[in-house]
């Protein structure tokens, strides 16, 4: 009898236990990426009116901050608008057992923002590089006015500041790059700034000029349109991504599915990114 | 007309006032403005500064942990009459510096705070090799490049390292300087060590010439839609020990005191290889193993002390299971023979134990983690330990993290 207790009482810790595995959720926390973060509002806010049962909340910060969240527990999904670095997986893999999961959901053109009164409408890759690292600091030596450059750019939390660091930059930013939180900072900046040039994500570009960049000096400069982008033509394009622990289930499954489907990414287009299908 | 003349002179001297009390407002807007310039200038020389004091702070990261714990012993053989059965116990008190001097270049020092035992954990440089920012080099005391004493105590889900582990490599640390190839684009990670080779963790200076090598190389790879991750690895220990007098215990436990023993240098040479395979199944799931063999030498000073060498092998395989974001289950068993010529009676000391721990971690928060831990060491029985030592131990952790 006593035997039978004890074997009950094992089989039922198990179901606990295996059930506390399934819990669905009905609160999805999204954290992360600030170049994602008007992107991932909309996502909830249309979500949320189809499916009232859910709630999601959405908060910035940066893409390392996301990968944070995520990694300490604190938010489902974290958005990034750079892959997550070895270092991140190897954090997931110690706390949760797992490699993490990767869902591209957008693509973007990292667009180089100038002022519209700046003469300049080309760069290359190498001339943005020289900029940014500071061998270059004079518009003039771009074909611009003789007027020194001033760098505005984003802080190191920011997935956007790592990826134009290591596609574009491919060295240390110079120490006068200015670092602003968010890229609306960065084109609110060049807006008023006749001699400024910032980066960042092509949904926030309003009031200023977008740069055409070209690979190389004999290379076609384009412009970051969404034919462009699509082709493969612009030559920073990037995926902007969805991280979380597991694979989903439940509510963040349905949430997920959602984002990549025509719904979902109609929203995309909408904001000024480019649909992944 | 002269009623004309009178709205007209009226008309001007109001125009007239108004213009001046314009005038007034204007003077004394501009006044305004150029005072509130002036705060706005001070406040922005007050910001950059406070930016370049912050700037300066940011390259210090301080991080640390805290383990106390209550521990229950099953006592024994081994266990004095009057010695505890429970105790309170800080395991470990660590604060880690961290100054990024400049983007490459890393001073770490970490301390351990824990009761009677203050001591000097991590003290190294690191440095990116200009244009190979793949390729660190490390210089001071750090952890030997070996899985499991990487592993930091701060996550691993047992309360303590393998009994293999623990032998081979006291204290985890060793002073030298260790080179590591870690590219971003491929998953292969590459260690090189030159090592004083005789570190316990006091030990100032080495105590022969020749320095030891240690080498780990290891890969990462993804299978199922990344839903497998398997990192695969082995690692080598090519070193020695010098002998400074001429007693020297054999492998088979027997006392060469040989002349020609002073001076050589006893093997310290072992391999072995480890994998760690993790699984996105229901919450997260990992097993890991190591499997280490080889000649290992521990010092002596006299003929009732003699050096002694030692052919050993050992292995560990943990299974941990995340069961939702909060709890884990985590099991692990680990082999150590640290003597493999000799068994049974002839191995006198030197059984081999077969180890069985479990443990379940409770995560509150990213700071706080309690764990629950059961370690039952098994022993080989030989005449001179004829059972099994009541050595177990229950140990339930409070670790805060910062």
């Amino acid at each position: 009898m006593k035997k039978n207790k004890i074997t009950t009482f094992i089989a039922l810790a198990l179901i606990v236990l295996a059930g506390a595995a399934f819990i669905q959720q009905t609160k999805i926390t999204v954290k992360g990426s600030d170049t994602m973060v008007i992107l991932a509002q909309r996502w909830a806010e249309i979500y949320m009116k189809q499916h009232p049962e859910t709630s999601i909340q959405v908060t910035g910060g940066g893409s390392g901050v996301g990968l944070a969240a995520l990694i300490n527990g604190t938010t489902d999904i974290a958005n990034s608008s750079r892959p997550i670095k070895n270092s991140e997986i190897e954090k997931l893999k110690s706390r949760y057992n797992t490699l993490g999961v990767e869902i591209p959901c957008a693509k973007d053109g990292i667009t180089v923002f100038l002022n519209e009164s700046n003469k300049v409408n080309e760069l290359s890759l190498k001339q943005l590089s020289d900029i940014y690292t500071g061998k270059i600091t004079n518009w003039k030596e771009v074909g611009g006015a003789d007027a020194s450059i001033t760098l505005y750019g984003r802080e190191n939390s920011s997935g956007t500041y790592v990826y134009f660091k290591e596609t574009v930059v491919k060295a240390d930013y110079a120490a006068a790059c200015q670092t602003l939180p968010g890229t609306a900072a960065v084109v609110n900046a060049v807006k008023k700034d006749k001699y400024g040039i910032g980066y960042g994500g092509a949904a926030y570009a309003e009031g200023v000029k977008h740069c055409m960049v070209k690979k190389d000096a004999n290379s076609p400069a384009y412009l970051p349109t969404a034919e462009n982008i699509a082709k493969n033509q612009y030559p920073v394009t990037r995926y902007l991504y969805m991280y979380l622990r597991n694979r989903p289930t439940g509510d963040l499954k349905k949430f997920i599915d959602w984002i990549l489907s025509p719904d979902g990414q109609k929203v995309v287009t909408g904001v000024g990114y480019f649909p992944v299908k | 007309m002269s009623t004309m003349k009178k709205i007209i002179t009226v008309f001007l001297i109001a125009a007239a006032t108004s213009y001046g009390y314009a005038q007034v407002n204007v003077d004394s807007l501009n006044e305004q403005v150029i005072i509130h310039e002036g705060k706005i200038n001070a406040l922005d020389e007050r910001v950059l500064l406070n930016e370049g004091d912050l700037e300066k702070l940011k390259k210090i990261k301080v991080s640390g942990y805290i383990q106390a714990q209550f521990e229950a012993y099953q006592g024994g053989l081994i266990a004095k009459e009057n010695d505890p059965k429970t105790s309170f116990f800080i395991r470990r008190a660590r604060i880690k510096f961290t100054y990024e001097a400049t983007d490459g270049i890393r001073f770490v020092l970490q301390p351990d705070f824990s009761t009677g035992n203050l001591s000097l954990k991590d003290a190294y440089a690191l440095a990116y090799l200009p244009k190979l920012r793949s390729l660190t080099l490390w210089a001071g005391q750090f952890n030997r490049p070996n899985y499991e004493v990487e592993y930091s105590s701060s996550q691993r889900e047992v309360t303590e390292r393998s009994r293999m582990i623990r032998t081979i490599y006291p204290g985890e640390r060793e002073v030298g300087a260790k080179l590591e190839f870690n590219p971003s684009e491929i998953p292969l990670k590459m260690q090189l060590a030159v090592l004083n080779g005789n570190f316990k963790g006091t030990e100032l200076l080495d105590v022969d010439s020749k320095k030891d090598l240690m080498a780990r190389a290891t890969y990462s790879f993804a299978l199922a839609d990344n839903r497998v991750g398997i990192d695969v690895g082995a690692h080598g220990y090519y070193g020695g020990l010098m002998a400074k007098n001429k007693y020297v215990l054999n492998y088979e436990n027997g006392l060469d005191s040989l002349d020609t023993n002073k001076g050589t240098y006893l093997d310290k040479k072992w391999g072995g290889a480890e994998f760690q395979a993790f699984f996105d199944w229901l919450g997260g799931m990992s097993l890991k193993g190591e499997f280490i063999a080889g000649r290992n030498a521990y010092p002596g000073d006299s003929k009732t002390n003699p050096y002694k060498t030692k052919q050993f092998s050992g292995y560990y395989i943990y299974l941990i299971k995340n069961i939702g974001k909060k709890n884990q289950f985590a099991t692990r068993f680990d082999n150590f023979d640290p003597n493999t010529t000799l068994s049974g009676d002839a191995a006198g000391k030197d059984v081999y134990y077969n180890t069985f721990t479990f443990a379940w971690q409770y995560y509150l928060n990213d700071n706080i983690r309690f764990t629950l831990n059961y370690g039952i060491p098994l022993n080989e029985k030989n005449a001179t330990y004829p059972e099994d030592i009541k050595d177990n131990t229950f140990t339930i952790r409070a670790q805060a993290k910062f």
